[in-house]
């Protein structure tokens, strides 16, 4: 019984830090069928901000998560600005932009590399303490991304459904052309997206680096994972990618305790492939278009 | 009667491919106006290019005495004119409400909502039985009707419909029809893209005929439908 609530607890973690991060990866294909490969490295990013807001300007741990949502918010906006925007047109945009943002993605890392040095660092941003039932041990900190998590996870949806940015966002991932119709000026809910994907990217490098401290690769694991979520959930998903992130979240917890740690990223793979035979446009995809 | 909207020798294509040549329009205000023609021979274009969607490569637009050329598609929306797309383009996944409420996307729609919204209803009755179903799951008809009822949402000063009939059964195109013949009643200004021009030459006060990227002939409706060479020369009629 212990074990189990153990390994619920630590899967619900390991979910909804899964699940921020592939909401922005979401989004972004959603709206652009833009694959963002830099999304690794912007959760870096945010994570080295958050550290150097605290630990070396002394700032509140509040203003450290605002500094680190907005760096990386900015660096989606240039993405979106200096990358994206010039190719849209172009009959490859898919290819071209997933290209151009791995190099996006290595110009980021190297950058961390460079003012921050190669040494794993601790995350300042961390709470102490954990809550004890019975034997079982939940650290406060897990409780705390588990919160930030669903609470992001539900403005998102009220931001999706009820603001008049929300509706521009799905009305051009449905059909670009209707909503430039209808007065949707498509560039700018576009940028909107990459920065709001940028700004999620941060906050979740800020939970992953709380747990597993900070280092400049640090973005590479957790955006496959995202990645694979994603294809999971049928690309571009946001809501499925959100119930994918966590069945796998808790999948992970307990293979990790039931064969142990090594074979969890197999186990996932082969989950992976086993969804892709039964469902190749994934879980909760349709046919050919997927959308928000 | 000045003209809403003016094309002046406008040309437009994609690439190297140029559809439009030279084409010169004048939209009075509170008419309606048809374009004919055979297919793949620039009607389509021709709407896309006012609404901003494809490319100028020759001539001017203006529309209110405004140029339009410079303008990205949702300016030239919130300058008043609506576009009701060949193939309705609806957004799939939305209900029909969300559908008719995004075309009150611009602020200055928006604040009309409610009113737009029942105009809209009464005008479709069937919208209003079927506002809850998810877009996707309509019938043609159904679907035809939404997307004119978003247009409606929008206001806008001109109405652009392209090809409202294609792919209904004949009640259908009636029920259609009968729409557009009581905006017209109504002091609306519709330029409309129709294959059949029989369906629509003796009502329209404008008719242009759209032959391989250039107006063959321009003149009255009921001036057409006197002219059975022309309509058979370029119609088949």
């Amino acid at each position: 019984m212990d074990v189990l609530i153990q390994i619920i607890a630590s899967g619900l973690t390991l979910g909804a830090m899964y699940a921020v991060s592939t909401i922005g990866l979401a989004l972004v294909y959603g709206s652009l069928n833009m694959l963002n490969m830099a999304h690794g490295a912007l959760l870096a990013l945010g994570g080295y901000v958050c550290w150097y807001a605290m630990a070396t300007l002394g700032l509140h741990p509040l203003l450290g998560v605002a500094a680190a949502m907005i760096v990386c918010g900015a660096v989606g906006l240039v993405i979106y600005c200096a990358a994206a925007q010039p190719m849209l047109g172009s009959a490859n945009f898919e290819t071209q932009i997933f290209i151009a943002t791995i190099g996006i993605g290595a110009i980021i890392e190297n950058v961390i590399l460079r003012l921050f040095g190669p040494q794993p660092t601790p995350q300042p941003l961390n709470l102490t303490g954990a809550l004890v039932i019975g034997n079982v041990h939940i650290p406060h900190q897990n409780l705390l991304i588990l919160g930030v998590a669903l609470g992001l996870m539900a403005a998102l949806a009220l931001l999706l459904r009820h603001s008049r940015l929300g509706r521009a966002i799905r009305a051009t991932a449905q059909n670009r052309e209707a909503a430039q119709l209808m007065g949707v000026r498509v560039g700018f809910v576009y940028a909107q997206v990459l920065a709001l994907s940028g700004a999620l990217a941060a906050i979740s490098g800020i939970m992953i680096s709380s747990l597993s401290g900070l280092l400049p690769n640090m973005g590479g694991d957790p955006m496959l994972k995202a990645f694979i979520i994603c294809v999971v959930a049928g690309l571009g998903n946001v809501y499925g990618a959100v119930a994918a992130a966590i069945v796998l979240g808790l999948l992970e917890a307990a293979t990790q305790y039931v064969l142990g740690v090594r074979y969890s990223f197999a186990i996932l793979l082969l989950l992976v492939i086993a969804v892709l035979i039964w469902r190749p446009y994934g879980l909760f995809g349709r046919k050919q278009v997927v959308r928000l | 009667m000045s003209a809403l909207l003016s094309l002046v020798r406008i040309g437009a294509g994609y690439g190297a491919n140029e559809v439009l040549r030279g084409v010169s329009l004048d939209v009075a205000e509170g008419s309606l106006t048809a374009i004919i023609g055979p297919n793949g021979h620039g009607k389509t274009t021709l709407l896309r290019a006012i609404s901003g969607l494809v490319p100028l490569t020759a001539g001017a637009i203006s529309f209110a005495g405004r140029p339009l050329m410079t303008l990205r598609p949702d300016e030239i929306v919130a300058a008043g004119i609506v576009h009701v797309p060949q193939g309705d383009l609806l957004f799939p996944e939305m209900s029909v409400i969300d559908n008719l409420q995004m075309g009150a996307y611009l602020p200055d729609a928006a604040k009309q909502m409610r009113a737009r919204l029942d105009e809209v209803f009464a005008l479709l009755p069937k919208l209003k039985e079927r506002r809850s179903q998810i877009a996707s799951t309509l019938s043609g008809g159904e679907r035809r009707m939404v997307g004119i009822g978003r247009g409606l949402m929008a206001g806008g000063r001109l109405l652009m419909l392209d090809e409202p009939s294609l792919g209904l059964a004949p009640i259908l195109i009636d029920q259609i029809y009968d729409v557009i013949w009581e905006l017209t009643r109504a002091g609306r200004t519709i330029l409309v893209v129709e294959e059949n021009a029989a369906r629509i030459a003796d009502k329209a006060a404008q008719v242009a005929l759209l032959d391989n990227g250039q107006f063959a002939w321009t003149g009255q409706g009921a001036e057409l439908m006197a002219r059975p060479k022309i309509l058979e020369t370029y119609l088949g009629a």
